[in-house]
């Protein structure tokens, strides 16, 4: 039990800090988070934590999160200066993390050497994807594809074929058929776009989203609606979902089909600590725990895939890991093929603030519904 | 505040004791405004009047003003509020006036009725409402199944929908508070009207509608500062530009802090053009018109049986319209993997379960929160109806005022005031305000504050002050006489308003939804939360328990106040 010797050490320096309390938990009893990820992972995540806080330590440890878009979450992080009211923040760019770093607002990770070791520092080709900080501030937890999404019997209707590349969207039989959330809500729409544009060049790119927008029928107010609304049959296909959202509405009952389509944009969902967070021990256990075979479990039946070589995406037939592999296209591991990625995280952040404007100005306040 | 404190006391009491607990008790009162209401709004304001330095300026406005994105939004915000209003006036007139007017089978059912659509809750309402009328909806999916309709008809994405939507729900405003008007006419003046010669059209346009302007101006005010301010209904619809959906966003995305700093700009400008709305809708009538509380005895004309049907007719096309939200929520709460069938195929009991028993928080949360609210509304409201209703305190007009006030503030700028003024440690206690729970009930009190005045205030007007006045000759004091005397006998309102403040808390959304933290989720919050995370079934789930809640204190309501709850929402 190699990886607890951190742990062990750092509940050994608290009792010192704090004199002689010998009785004293190895975690507090309480973990807040806030993250974009959706509440059908991050409840599973954190019930699953709670279960093995109460198995390995007697420890009840009360878990909550505030479900906020990855701006909100970022924002709301930067209001607390330093004071927050949750421990982690989980999901979204990595670029914010690093915002985040500099601003002094998060804590090293630090987990054990042998966890963090097992986690490759990047995926894809020809830009890789960083999976974790080299500075220590910030950890990959599970790999998942932005993708897109459709209804099998709405497409049928339309008469046109299933979706398979990004350019299908711009069918004109499409017209009006098409749900979005605009990149300036949604961080999964905002590197969707960016991927548009590093693989057909600025000019073209934009091009291409306008007439995206052409095909658009709803500007959703979060991503989180996009599956939602493709999957009730409101719209016959949607943009930048990612997978996990997109297998949510599949178990749900609905005949949802997802597609990663080439260049796809692959997060790792990072998670960090925030500078001065009430939980610190609690949450590094959480870490560790979510980077754990059990923990990865909890990601690979719901549509996600593991941060790790170390785990694949099985189960018995019928089980919901499977299911989750026939769903998004025979996937076990995304370390077990070509990752094509154009999206480089430099030119991104210098483009992030041009591309909302111009999302603004081109796109939204021209945008009338088709 | 020293100054009428000290008034108070001089006004009301001789003994030492007894001067100085109403007088503490005026000094709460007045504390608890300027603290949790005046300040906040000062806050804000002052945030939209200045840059990121802290000094003031008006560049936020003219940024505002040269955005067309921001002028469209503002524009289309007027045109909505204004066309709801209008077809809320023709949709509450024609309803009220056949409930009050006339006679025929069914009335007193449909006078119940008529209030259903008000208790909707927010957000969930809408959703029922694309879950029947919808691309994918049921009239769709028939009209496709069935007529071979090749694209769907879009009844509700778009300002049209948006529209639609606010006056099938909000038109029981107009209608409870005109049946209240109609019901004070006094029937000689129509009949003083009909021996001159002026009947039918003319009788209805020069005497009666004129007569009821008090009570429909203030209902009108609040389907237009409802509809201005909601943005749930708009954002569910893909309706963006608007300025409450733009306060929304901006303020939602915290990233660009330019545009977080306009969101905080639009919800100023919001309060601002509520506040004009109010005071030149206070200038246009009186809005408190309890000047005749005497009902008259209305003599219903019993309908010939062609208009009866007549009337049956439109009235039960209006309230199956204003059902579809009720049926769409109800199905979505049971029916699973709903799509594209006219019905759901299979149905399950699961979402119920796992709200009510796997996170009963939701629930347990709204019933605290709004019971400590309605205490707050109590101990606060109580008394300032009280001083409205029986003293000459000095600052009673700006009492008067600011009670009023807090109905046209929208939820979402007193949220996002709440946000901006409490976020710092308080002493003592080593966290801020908006770290503790106990501001939520805090903001659903003030929120919620001018139900309980309003009902308090219009009983305190029925008892006679002879009886108070009689305590007072057998030597009890003010403070004496109100407890003993008045207060038994205007429980009635008391307990009628702190109802409906409790109804409307329960429903409260948009100001909590800005406050709440991880725990403190309550059941709109949860409908929130789970629509946005994609479970929109498990928020219909929520949203049935709220609307059988918000039914059971609306036949409690109807129960002890009868029809009389017009006086409510002025």
């Amino acid at each position: 039990m190699k990886r607890f010797g951190i742990l062990g050490l750092a509940v050994l320096l608290a009792a010192g800090a704090s004199g002689p309390a010998f009785g004293q938990a190895p975690i507090e009893s309480e973990l807040a988070l806030i993250t974009p990820v959706s509440k059908f992972i991050h409840d599973a995540a954190l019930k699953a934590f709670a279960d093995y806080a109460k198995e390995k330590w007697n420890v009840p440890v009360k878990v909550s999160a505030i479900p906020a878009g990855t701006p909100v979450a970022y924002g709301r992080i930067v209001e607390w200066k330093g004071k927050p009211e949750v421990d982690i923040f989980w999901g979204g760019e990595s670029a914010l993390f690093e915002k985040l770093a500099e601003q002094k607002l998060l804590q090293k990770v630090e987990i054990s050497r042998e966890v963090w070791e097992a986690i490759p520092a990047s995926i894809g080709k020809p830009r890789p994807i960083p999976l974790k900080d080299k500075d220590g501030f910030w950890v990959g937890t599970a790999l998942e594809p932005y993708g897109l999404v459709y209804h099998p019997k709405k497409i049928q209707r339309l008469g046109i074929p299933e979706l398979r590349e990004w350019d299908d969207l711009l069918n004109p039989k499409l017209k009006g058929e098409v749900a979005q959330c605009a990149p300036t809500r949604s961080s999964s729409s905002n590197a969707t776009y960016e991927v548009i544009l590093s693989m057909y060049g600025e000019d073209k790119g934009w091009e291409w989203l306008r007439k995206l927008a052409a095909n658009t029928g709803h500007f959703t107010a979060r991503s989180r609606d996009v599956p939602t609304v493709v999957a009730k049959g409101e719209y016959s296909a949607g943009f930048a979902v990612p997978s996990y959202m997109a297998f949510e509405e599949k178990l749900a009952g609905f005949e949802l089909k997802f597609v990663a389509p080439k260049n796809a944009f692959v997060t790792p969902e990072p998670m960090a600590i925030l500078a001065g967070a009430r939980n610190p021990k609690a949450a590094r256990a959480f870490i560790e725990f979510l980077l754990s075979e059990r923990g990865q479990k909890v990601f690979m039946e719901r549509g996600l895939f593991p941060i790790t070589p170390k785990y694949k995406v099985q189960g018995p037939p019928g089980s919901p890991a499977e299911l989750a592999v026939e769903f998004t296209g025979g996937v076990r591991s995304y370390f077990e093929r070509e990752v094509s990625n154009v999206y480089d995280e430099d030119v991104a952040q210098k483009r992030s603030d041009a591309l909302k404007q111009k999302f603004r100005t081109d796109i939204e306040s021209t945008w009338r519904k088709p | 505040m020293t100054n009428g404190a000290a008034s108070a006391a001089r006004h009301l009491a001789p003994s030492r004791a007894d001067r100085l607990l109403p007088a503490l008790g005026v000094g709460v009162i007045w504390l608890f405004l300027l603290l949790f209401l005046v300040y906040p709004l000062m806050r804000i304001l002052y945030d939209a009047f200045s840059d990121d330095a802290g000094r003031l300026t008006l560049t936020n406005f003219v940024e505002f003003a040269r955005d067309p994105y921001y002028l469209r939004s503002l524009v289309n915000s007027l045109l909505l509020g204004l066309g709801t209003v209008a077809a809320t006036s023709v949709l509450g007139f024609a309803v009220a006036f056949l409930l009050v007017r006339y006679d025929f089978v069914g009335r007193n059912l449909f006078s119940y009725l008529t209030l259903i659509p008000i208790i909707s809750p927010p957000l969930v309402g809408v959703l029922g409402f694309t879950f029947i009328m919808g691309r994918a909806g049921t009239v769709n999916v028939l009209l496709e199944d069935w007529f071979g309709l090749a694209k769907p008809l879009n009844f509700v994405y778009g300002l049209h929908g948006v529209l639609l939507v606010e006056t099938l729900h909000l038109f029981p405003m107009i209608t409870l508070n005109v049946v209240d008007a109609l019901a004070k006419i006094d029937p000689a003046l129509e009949e003083a009207a009909e021996s001159v010669g002026a009947r039918g059209w003319k009788k209805l346009v020069t005497i009666t509608l004129p007569l009821t302007t008090p009570g429909y101006v203030a209902g009108a005010l609040l389907v237009f500062i409802w509809t201005f301010s909601d943005f749930a209904t708009p954002l569910v619809l893909g309706v963006h530009d608007l300025l409450a959906s733009q306060a929304y966003l901006n303020i939602v995305q915290f990233v660009d802090r330019r545009l977080f700093r306009m969101g905080i700009v639009i919800s100023a400008l919001m309060v601002a053009l509520a506040v004009v709305f109010l005071v030149a809708a206070r200038r246009y009538v009186a809005i408190k018109d309890y000047s005749s509380l005497s009902y008259s005895k209305i003599a219903r004309r019993r309908l010939s049986p062609l208009r009866q049907a007549a009337a049956l007719a439109f009235l039960s096309f209006v309230m199956l319209l204003s059902f579809i939200p009720y049926l769409g929520v109800g199905l979505a709460s049971v029916g699973k993997g709903w799509s594209l069938t006219p019905f759901p195929l299979r149905y399950t009991l699961g979402y119920f379960e796992r709200v009510i028993v796997e996170t009963p928080k939701y629930i347990v949360n709204s019933f605290l929160y709004s019971t400590l609210a309605v205490v707050l509304c109590v101990a606060i409201g109580v008394p300032i109806a009280w001083i409205l209703a029986r003293t000459r305190l000095p600052g009673r007009d700006t009492l008067d005022g600011l009670n009023t006030l807090i109905l046209a503030i929208p939820g979402t700028a007193i949220g996002i005031a709440y946000i901006r003024a409490f976020h710092f440690d308080l002493p003592l206690v080593g966290r801020g305000l908006t770290s503790l729970w106990i501001i939520l009930p805090l903001v659903l009190a003030i929120r919620r504050l001018p139900y309980t005045v309003r009902g308090s205030y219009a009983s305190l007007l029925l008892v006679h002050r002879s009886m108070e006045e009689a305590a007072a000759s057998v030597g009890a004091s003010g403070f004496r006489s109100f407890s003993d005397v008045t207060l038994p006998l205007i429980w009635r309102g008391v307990l009628v308003g702190s109802l409906f403040s409790f109804m409307t808390s329960l429903q409260e959304a948009s100001a909590v939804l800005f406050l709440s933290l991880g725990g403190w989720e309550t059941i709109t919050v949860g409908i929130f939360s789970f629509y946005i995370a994609g479970s929109a079934n498990e928020a219909a789930a929520l949203g049935v328990i709220l609307i059988v809640v918000a039914a059971v204190s609306v036949t409690l309501i109807n129960r002890i106040a009868g029809t009389r709850m017009g006086g409510m929402f002025g």
